[in-house]
């Protein structure tokens, strides 16, 4: 029980606009630490959509989440964000920098806001990120004149950066070629394996699905297949 | 020094968008200059026309005031509030001077808020020379009393005000009535009373005010020479002026001495009423011209805080999903608007003052004023700042709030 990353249970969603209905239908899922989970599915079939749920951005759902054993369903605003600053790490499909920033303070500014380091630690870590993902000679530049693909590795440096519990993608590889998506996975199987942290992430990519440990189909709203 | 990540994010938004930033705090800036502007020249020039009034007007003027006839007397005597008295109101048959004029001016001398003190006899009188009469009004003063409250030497055209102590029968007498009757200084004048006397005197200097009406009509003499010009003795005087130490208690001393002597005693303010009317009106409409300049830069700095926010939504919701907090987002975009507004104000604070000194030396030269009455006052440079803050945060707090209330989740999913 105590190795559980995230528990979901009968998460329940419904779309208001236009018209009222029903994208996510009582889903259960349990994550362990550690573990790389994939889930796949067709356009539409809402796993985006529980993507946001799980990682407590979007707050309009029935059932209960809980995030390492605490339950996340009912909590303030704020205390959400002080969840998702410290044990999320969120890769969106577009990279999502702040332009006007150079890459490391874009890496820098979670680090900064969860307030752990020092500003000289934070800058450390942050580009020993960067390193990982061998952007550290971008670093100073501004993060709005890189590469889409160098832009996307910052992107997944600055969700690594406080070195959260669990990391979240939605699609993370879709704007990569395929070196730099072989990259990144080994990365992320190297964060499960390693340093025991938590992946999951939502994909097309049925070959980037069939190498995590476990694969979630999801269509219409539920959980069709569940490999234990 | 370690500044905090709001901070930080909340100046590089600032220096990402310099143009933008600087429009915004120039607004502010305009607004603060203009409003210390306008309050320095209100002030210079209220402050200007108060000490112009106070040129032929004393703080307090203690005079007799002619009374109606009542039946207190009569009613303290019958003792019965039954008894109905019928009576027919009539003006009393009083001298105009005052009983005891030099006891009372020792008594007010008495009073440390009084600076100076003065008695006068003012008088109807026919200037004449030649065959032309000029109907006018003297004033018997001692002269160097007089001088030290109103400056008279700053207003002498020609001669010498202190001549009056020296020449018998001396007279100073204002540029119209010189004009009018061609006389020069050295030159004798016949000067009828309102009872018949006549007295010829000897024009010892004249005196210029900005006031056509005063210079038309007003003579200075020796308050003895005023006194057997009107048949009195001694001590007949119509009025005491008094002048204090601070004129903004006027009311307050008019009331004692009011009490204390009897007579009635007259403050600036109440003798100035058309000039508190226009202070008052000047006041309204500046404040509504500063009001409107500081609302404009206001919207301003609304208008481009919204942009910021429509512009930088992404980000917004991207802040918020690494774990931001609406309170945090608030902090970022209203930092922005205080620092625009301290930035515009400081600057608009030099320009205020520098606009300030450069038109306190335009040169105006009508009557005694020469240059624009400005003044620097520093209350009004704090007052600027506080309205410009004000004003930056409550146009800042609105677009803040929005930027906080920001959905990631509707933003990044699109």
């Amino acid at each position: 029980m105590e190795n559980l990353a995230l528990k979901a249970s009968g998460i329940t969603k419904y779309f208001h606009d236009p018209v009222k209905m029903q994208v996510l239908k009582e889903i259960n899922m349990e994550v362990k630490k550690g573990e790389f989970v994939s889930i796949i599915g067709k356009s539409g079939c809402g796993k985006s959509t529980l993507l946001y749920i799980l990682s407590t951005m979007d707050t309009d759902y029935e059932g209960t989440l809980e995030i390492n054993n605490v339950l996340a369903t009912g909590q303030s605003l704020n205390n959400l964000a002080r969840i998702r600053n410290e044990s999320i790490g969120f890769v969106f499909q577009f990279h999502y920098l702040l332009p006007d920033f150079s890459c490391l303070k874009n890496v820098m500014i979670p680090a900064l806001r969860l307030g752990k380091l020092s500003y000289k630690e934070a800058e450390e870590t942050a580009y020993e990120k960067l390193k990982m993902f061998g952007v550290e000679d971008q670093a100073l530049k501004k993060a709005g004149k890189l590469s889409g693909g160098q832009q996307q590795r910052v992107a997944i440096a600055r969700a690594l950066v406080n070195n959260p519990a669990i990391i979240m993608g939605d699609e993370p590889t879709g704007n990569l070629d395929s070196k730099n998506t072989g990259i990144v996975f080994d990365l992320f199987k190297q964060l499960s394996k390693e340093y025991g942290q938590t992946l999951i992430t939502v994909t097309h990519d049925e070959d980037f699905a069939k190498r995590s440990d476990r694969t979630i189909v999801m269509a219409d709203g539920q959980i069709i297949n569940k490999p234990m | 020094m370690k500044i905090s990540v709001n901070t930080e994010i909340a100046l590089t938004y600032l220096t990402s968008r310099k143009k933008q930033t600087v429009v915004a705090s120039l607004g502010v800036m305009f607004g603060i200059s203009m409003f210390i502007f306008m309050q320095s020249l209100m002030k210079g020039t209220n402050d200007y026309f108060e000490k112009m009034s106070f040129t032929n007007t004393p703080h307090i003027r203690l005079y007799s005031e002619n009374k109606v006839a009542d039946n207190h007397m009569l009613k303290s005597y019958f003792n019965d509030p039954s008894e109905k008295i019928l009576t027919n109101p009539k003006q009393l048959n009083q001298s105009l001077g005052l009983t005891n004029p030099y006891g009372i001016i020792e008594q007010i001398r008495r009073n440390p808020e009084v600076a100076n003190t003065t008695p006068q006899v003012t008088g109807n009188v026919l200037y004449t020379s030649g065959s032309v009469e000029l109907p006018g009004n003297m004033a018997g003063v001692q002269i160097d009393e007089e001088d030290k409250m109103f400056d008279v030497q700053s207003n002498m055209v020609s001669g010498n005000l202190h001549d009056l102590n020296r020449v018998h029968n001396s007279i100073l007498i204002g540029k119209g009535i010189a004009d009018k009757l061609s006389l020069h200084t050295g030159d004798n004048i016949t000067v009828r009373s309102g009872n018949g006397n006549t007295l010829m005197m000897r024009v010892v200097g004249i005196f210029s005010t900005t006031v056509k009406q005063i210079d038309d009509t007003k003579s200075y003499a020796n308050i003895s020479a005023v006194q057997s010009l009107m048949g009195k003795d001694r001590s007949y005087v119509t009025e005491i002026k008094i002048n204090l130490v601070n004129y903004m208690n006027a009311s307050k001393v008019a009331r004692d001495i009011e009490t204390i002597t009897g007579y009635k005693a007259e403050d600036w303010i109440k003798a100035n009423e058309q000039l508190k009317a226009a202070f008052k009106i000047r006041a309204i409409i500046l404040n509504s011209v500063i009001g409107v300049l500081l609302l404009v830069a206001g919207f301003g700095i609304y208008n481009i805080l919204n942009m910021t926010i429509y512009e930088k939504i992404k980000e917004i919701a991207i802040l918020k999903a690494q774990g931001f907090s609406g309170s945090s987002v608030t902090s970022i975009f209203l930092q922005q608007a205080i620092y625009i507004g301290v930035m515009g104000g400081i600057v608009g604070l030099i320009l205020g003052f520098s606009l300030t000194f450069m038109v306190s030396k335009i040169y105006i030269g009508a009557g005694t004023l020469k240059y624009l009455p400005m003044s620097f006052y520093i209350p009004h440079y704090i007052q600027a700042l506080c309205f410009g803050i004000f004003t930056t945060v409550a146009a800042g707090y609105f677009p803040a709030r929005k930027a906080s209330k920001v959905d990631p989740v509707t933003i990044i999913r699109g």
